[in-house]
């Protein structure tokens, strides 16, 4: 272009021709110059408002679009998008410009933030008909050019469902449209009822698809809390021909196992109709056959239930239609699995058999311990408990009676409940496991702290799928007055019954709650609340009423949580409790308000309820509710880990301890198990801190943090590890950072390593037995029986692939990533002091790789060659891949070239051990006999048998059966720690050169 | 040649010949039309296309606006003055460099220099003086507006109404009449000010009319306030405006003491 004009003035000078077509010209031209010449012709504004509220000016649009932009460059968003408005067509949202991107996202937000405003004052508000007219050009838009996910987020946003829907069912992937819209209504729509609004519609559309995604429409229907959608999906899928149809209910059903909303879950089985005739000879084998094998699928308590109604049904219908046999024999697997035993039953084989704590660690501790100090002694129980949590193995329990027997009093209590935490899940064995230990009927011989503790324990084992053990915790609670039972049996009912919201259960604790006794109450309080987990009843107003009477702090204090509890994952609804809860003069009560607000938002990442927590944490005059507050912002954040650091970084060196510690916490609850750099450098300077506690939270925040992390991922876990021992070696420590130190490494290592502590599933849905348990946990703070509750958070980090007879079949798959990434964390050697630790180290690397080099080809065709049980060939590959350390690294650097690489991937063999950050490089193999159901890293899946005519090879048979076989597995877990040494025993280093 | 090209060149033909006979009306009407067929022509600004008859479209384009300039003086519109005139700056200035220099350009430019004077919009005349090349300062047309100013920033009004009789071109004295009631109406501005009341006789030799009956037309109509009164133009009306309010000083340096207290306090 030869030329440009350098100024406006002519076209403006045009403006006030009299010729309107002169005047066309001059809007025209200014139009396209008004990128250039926008400061000229803010001066003329006035004149062309003028043409536009001309009436008899044709070209009133133009008009107003100039002085739209105009005005958009001056930066006045309101006043340009008024006058936008005015541009009507000719404001095109097509248009690739700053200016219509700005007013468009102007447009949508102001028209959000109406149709929001309207739908919460329940009046159809006045909204401009044409910024309606502008967001829905821009939907169609998006959806005309294939922008989908933009089209729903706007769609969503602005509340138009018509138009969402329209989006979804427009798309070219409906499947996955729907499956990022779902995921969006959770992570983004903030307010409850119009989450319910948008799921209803996603299931509407799941359910017009010709092959709809079952998977999905049963989550959404959890979420609606339908139970009677839920069941006749799945039972539609059973009585299918095909037996995939099958397997893909049995999947849905473990997803939906997965969320542990036993509520629901007891609904949904409840509902399943019963098969019309009920084959005798097929029922009565197959219970016998629950009853003699212990791995099957249903469970004692669920069977008599089932004989009840075969029997009742047997007589009446003698014929046999194998359809419907085929259908009652589907529908008992099912329900085994909606009960939870299945996974349970399946969850506690893996861990049994994958069982790597390292009992090492807790002798040194044991022998560190001073005698007498009875806070480290109870903390190395807890500790013990924490690390075999789920496993059964309570060999160190066993092995050191003499030195256990010196808790007494409460520490009794606690060591007889940690029984229940090791034995966690072992449904069908646990009333007999802990036989000796519970209070026998007509004799008052046993101490009633272990017969409470026992009690206690029962509700561990049976958290959340109590439905077998309820009974018996109710008529214990019953027959005793003995206030030190009560409270077991108080918090054992509470687990067992979690969120089943039974009036009698409830009616029975409340009568322990008005005998006004501290101790008892306490564990009423709390366990009112499990057992009203998220159903916002009114009884929390009765109960509150009553924290107001009572003049015990501790039963205040448990009613407080309590009432927290019933609030959970309620959002808006909870906000009146809430607001009474934290006006209120008792620092107490407004304690649980912060509870209440960590419940109800937990894991929205709720702006509002962020802000009055950080409000309470630094303006409330009581230490424990500002430290709560903080503590609070863990749960609410869990499930944007990474926000998490950084809001409460400033927290972090605040000069009161109290909220310091809470922010440990915080970081140590929102980012559990994940890891995170930025977490683990908050919380680093807080583990050497000036105050004990403020050290004892930042290792247990650490340790929360850390779970599973292997070295070779962060070098700082080794340093943790160090640290901690040093700690518990140090006689000069305090008791309380010597404790935090105890548990930070019981929970380090977790239920025999194999345990991550989870607050969301797998399809990113609160687990609700999960966060309940941490918040309960987090009270140990006053009562450190609590701390069991965190049994509840960890969930297994296991891949278990099952066949259709819900057994685990022989099956292999890839870990597309270092093994050393992921593997276990070396077992300490025996050396006591960490200065003699690293010398030995160093040498045994070396000759480790030696070793490995020979032995992997070995190990390796071995895997091909003869598949050796699936244990055996994992820590094979385990040990193999050892030799990548971090000492080994620097040691040899430069043998680093000739040596073997260590390989960029792994088989795993079915159940497996599947770390969350491991999850994205799981690869199925394309050849396998196998196929999953659906593609996921972790949990149960099911398995599509490719080869059915073929012989199965089953892996995992082995059961955890008695407590006989419980002693043989100390036997072969002292072996394997044993023969350690043996295995890596010097050999002649390697001829090497010397390149440097 | 383009028949709308030379449509316009023929009717601009016929308005320059109208022009002549200051057959104003027929001159509007066809400058009207001229300007709407104008705008079919790509070529001329703001957009400047390089179509084939491009300089020539330019040249008449510039034609009709500079007679269009000179048909609002002569119509003594000065709002429709202002309006062709900036309308005929781009060819000027962005097309200046394209097109053979105009005869009338410079006459033109101060043309604007002296409405804009009379108008007393003094910002703008420097801004436009700023934007001339000092070559085009040496032009005698421009030189008159330049020294007119001077004068009348000095103060010497004889010398701007004696200027009247110096014009380097006819249309100027259009503008060189409005002149000298922009300076009466500056001179009554600063005698209200100076003075609470004249004598008819001062007041009019300071006022520069010729006889009483002036005077007392001119403060008719301009300023009723003002009231003659036993042989003097009294200003006193004019005087009931606020005194200047004065500085709350002593109020400030309280303030400000005990901000300087505050502060160090707070450190």
């Amino acid at each position: 272009m030869a030329m440009t004009v350098t100024s406006a003035g002519g076209l403006l000078a045009m403006l006030n021709e009299a010729h309107p077509s002169l005047k066309l010209h001059a809007l025209s031209n200014l139009n396209a110059f008004v990128d250039y010449f926008w400061p000229e012709i803010s001066t003329s504004v006035p004149i062309i408002e003028s043409l536009y509220e001309d009436e008899e000016f044709n070209q009133r649009q133009l008009a107003a679009l100039l002085v739209s932009k105009v005005f958009y460059y001056l930066g006045e968003l309101n006043d340009s998008l008024s006058y936008a408005l005015g541009a009507g067509p000719l404001f095109d949202v097509s248009e690739d410009t700053d200016y219509v991107l700005t007013l468009l996202a102007k447009a949508i937000d102001e028209y959000a933030s109406l149709r929001n405003k309207a739908a919460e004052s329940k009046d159809a508000g006045d909204i401009d008909p044409r910024m309606e007219a502008i967001v829905e050009r821009m939907l169609d838009k998006c959806i005309l050019d294939g922008r989908y996910q933009q089209a729903i987020g706007i769609a969503i946003e602005c509340r138009r469902l018509d138009k969402l829907e329209e989006a979804i069912t427009k798309s070219d992937n409906v499947h996955a449209t729907l499956s990022y819209c779902s995921n969006i209504s959770h992570s983004f729509v903030n307010r409850r009822e119009y989450r319910h609004e948008v799921l209803n519609l996603l299931v509407k559309v799941f359910k017009k698809m010709p092959s709809p995604d079952y998977l999905s429409i049963c989550q959404c229907l959890m979420f609606l809390d339908e139970p009677m959608g839920v069941a006749s999906i799945l039972e539609k899928l059973l009585r299918s021909e095909d037996k995939n149809d099958a397997l893909l209910a049995f999947q849905i059903a473990f997803d939906l196992i997965e969320n542990e909303h036993q509520a629901f879950l007891l609904n949904v089985r409840d509902r399943l109709p019963q098969p019309k005739y009920i084959p005798t000879e097929l029922v009565q084998p197959a219970s016998a056959e629950t009853e003699s094998v212990p791995d099957a699928n249903a469970a004692a308590s669920e069977d008599t239930q089932m004989e009840d109604g075969t029997q009742a049904m047997v007589g009446s219908s003698p014929v046999v239609d194998p359809k419907e046999a085929n259908y009652a024999e589907r529908l008992t697997k099912l329900k085994g699995i909606l009960s939870g035993e299945t996974s349970i039953q399946l969850t506690l084989q893996f861990l049994y058999s994958h069982n790597k704590s390292d009992l090492l660690i807790l002798k040194t501790i044991k022998q560190s311990v001073e005698m007498r100090n009875s806070v480290c002694h109870s903390a190395t129980i807890y500790a013990n408990a924490i690390m075999h949590a789920g496993t059964t193995v309570d060999t160190f329990l066993r092995e050191n009676l003499d030195w256990l027997s010196r808790a007494t009093n409460w520490a009794k209590f606690s060591a007889t409940a940690g029984l229940g935490v090791i034995h966690r899940g072992h449904l069908q064995q646990g009333r007999s496991l802990m036989a000796p230990y519970l209070p026998q009927s007509g004799s008052g011989g046993g101490s009633p702290y272990s017969e409470g503790g026992a009690l206690y324990a029962l509700g561990l084992i049976h958290a959340n799928h109590g439905e077998g053990i309820k009974q018996f915790l109710r008529d214990s609670l019953r027959s005793t007055n003995v206030e030190v039972i009560q409270h077991g049996a108080c918090l054992g009912l509470g687990l067992a019954a979690l969120g089943t919201a039974d009036d009698d259960v409830f009616d029975d604790i409340k009568n322990v709650l008005y005998t006004d006794s501290a101790v008892a109450g306490e564990a009423a309080g709390i366990s009112m609340g499990l057992l009203m987990v998220g159903t916002a009843s009114e009884k929390a107003a009765e109960i509150l009423t009553y924290a107001h009477e009572t003049q015990h702090e501790k039963i205040i204090r448990g009613l407080a949580l309590g009432i927290a509890l019933t609030v959970y994952g309620r959002e808006e609804e909870a906000d009146a409790l809430i607001e009474q809860m934290t006006r209120d003069q008792d620092p107490i009560i407004r304690y649980g308000g912060m509870y209440a607000l960590a419940l109800a938002y937990s894991g929205t990442a709720n702006n509002k309820a962020i802000r009055q927590l950080l409000h309470f944490a630094v303006s409330d005059v009581s230490d424990d509710v500002r430290r709560t507050a903080v503590l609070a912002l863990g749960f609410v954040l869990y499930s944007e880990p990474e926000q998490t650091p950084r809001i409460v970084s400033l927290l972090s060196e605040s000069y009161n301890p109290h909220v310091r510690y809470g922010a440990a916490l915080a970081v140590g609850i929102s980012c559990a198990g994940t890891g995170l750099s930025e977490a683990i450098s908050l919380l680093e300077p807080l583990t050497s801190d000036v105050v004990d506690f403020v050290r004892q939270g930042a290792l247990i925040a650490m340790a929360m943090v850390l779970v599973q992390i292997s070295e070779a991922s962060d070098s700082r876990v080794g340093v943790f590890r160090r640290q901690l021992e040093k700690i518990i070696l140090d006689k000069h420590e305090d008791t309380m950072s010597k404790m935090g130190a105890i548990l930070a490494s019981g929970i380090l290592d977790a239920g025999g390593r194999n345990v991550t502590i989870k607050l969301l599933s797998e399809t990113r849905h609160d687990k609700m037995t999960a966060v309940v348990g941490l918040a309960v946990f987090t009270q140990f703070w006053y009562w450190y029986p609590l701390i069991y509750f965190i049994s509840l958070a960890f969930s297994p980090t296991a891949l278990i692939g099952l066949n259709y007879d819900l057994k685990v079949p022989r099956f292999e798959f890839l870990s597309h990533a270092k093994p050393s990434l992921f593997e276990y964390p070396r077992p300490t050697t025996v050396a006591t002091t960490a200065s003699a630790v690293k010398l030995p180290t160093a040498v045994l690397s070396t000759s480790a790789r030696a070793k490995a080099r020979a032995s992997k080809k070995e190990a390796d065709q071995k895997a091909i060659a003869e598949k050796s049980s699936g244990a055996e060939s994992t820590s094979g590959i385990g040990k193999s891949s050892s030799d990548k350390d971090g000492d080994s690294m620097q040691v040899d650097v430069p043998m680093q070239k000739k040596a073997e690489v260590e390989p960029s991937f792994e088989i795993l063999t079915n159940p497996a051990r599947v770390v969350p950050a491991q999850e994205k490089f799981i690869k199925f193999l394309e050849d396998s006999r196998y196929i999953p159901v659906k593609s996921a890293a972790s949990g149960f899946v099911l398995l599509k048998d490719l080869h059915p005519t073929e012989p199965e090879v089953l892996s995992l048979t082995d059961a955890p059966s008695s407590t006989a076989s419980t002693g043989g597995t100390a036997v072969n877990t002292q072996g394997s720690v044993a023969s350690m040494p043996v295995d890596e025993e010097p050999q002649p280093p390697q001829p090497f050169e010397y390149t440097s | 040649m383009d028949p709308k090209l030379s449509e316009v060149s023929q009717m601009c033909e016929l308005f320059k010949a109208a022009l002549v006979r200051n057959d104003f009306e027929k001159c509007e009407t066809l400058l009207s039309q001229l300007k709407v067929l104008l705008t079919a022509f790509r070529s001329l600004p703001p957009l400047f296309e390089a179509t084939l008859n491009a300089v020539h479209e330019l040249t008449v384009a510039r034609d009709i606006y500079e007679h269009a300039v000179i048909l609002s003086v002569k119509t003594e519109d000065q709002d429709a003055f202002e309006r062709d005139f900036f309308q005929l700056k781009p060819y000027y200035t962005d097309a200046g460099d394209r097109l053979p220099q105009s005869q009338q350009e410079f006459p033109i430019l101060g043309l604007n220099l002296l409405r804009l004077l009379v108008q007393n919009r003094i910002a703008e005349f420097h801004t436009e003086l700023e934007l001339l090349s000092a070559s085009a300062l040496e032009n005698p047309c421009i030189k008159h507006a330049v020294e007119l100013e001077q004068s009348f920033m000095e103060g010497a009004y004889n010398r701007v109404l004696t200027a009247r009789q110096t014009v380097p071109h006819e249309t100027y004295v259009y503008f060189m009449d409005l002149l000298a009631k922009t300076v009466r109406d500056e001179i009554a501005g600063c005698s209200e000010k100076a003075y609470d009341s004249l004598s008819i006789n001062d007041a009019r030799q300071i006022l520069l009319f010729s006889s009483d009956q002036e005077l007392s037309g001119y403060i008719n109509e301009e300023h009723p306030e003002w009231e003659i009164k036993n042989g003097y133009v009294i200003f006193q009306k004019a005087k009931e405006s606020a005194p200047c309010k004065e500085i709350p000083s002593l109020q400030l340096i309280t303030q400000t003491l005990s901000y300087a207290r505050e502060l160090e306090r707070i450190v």
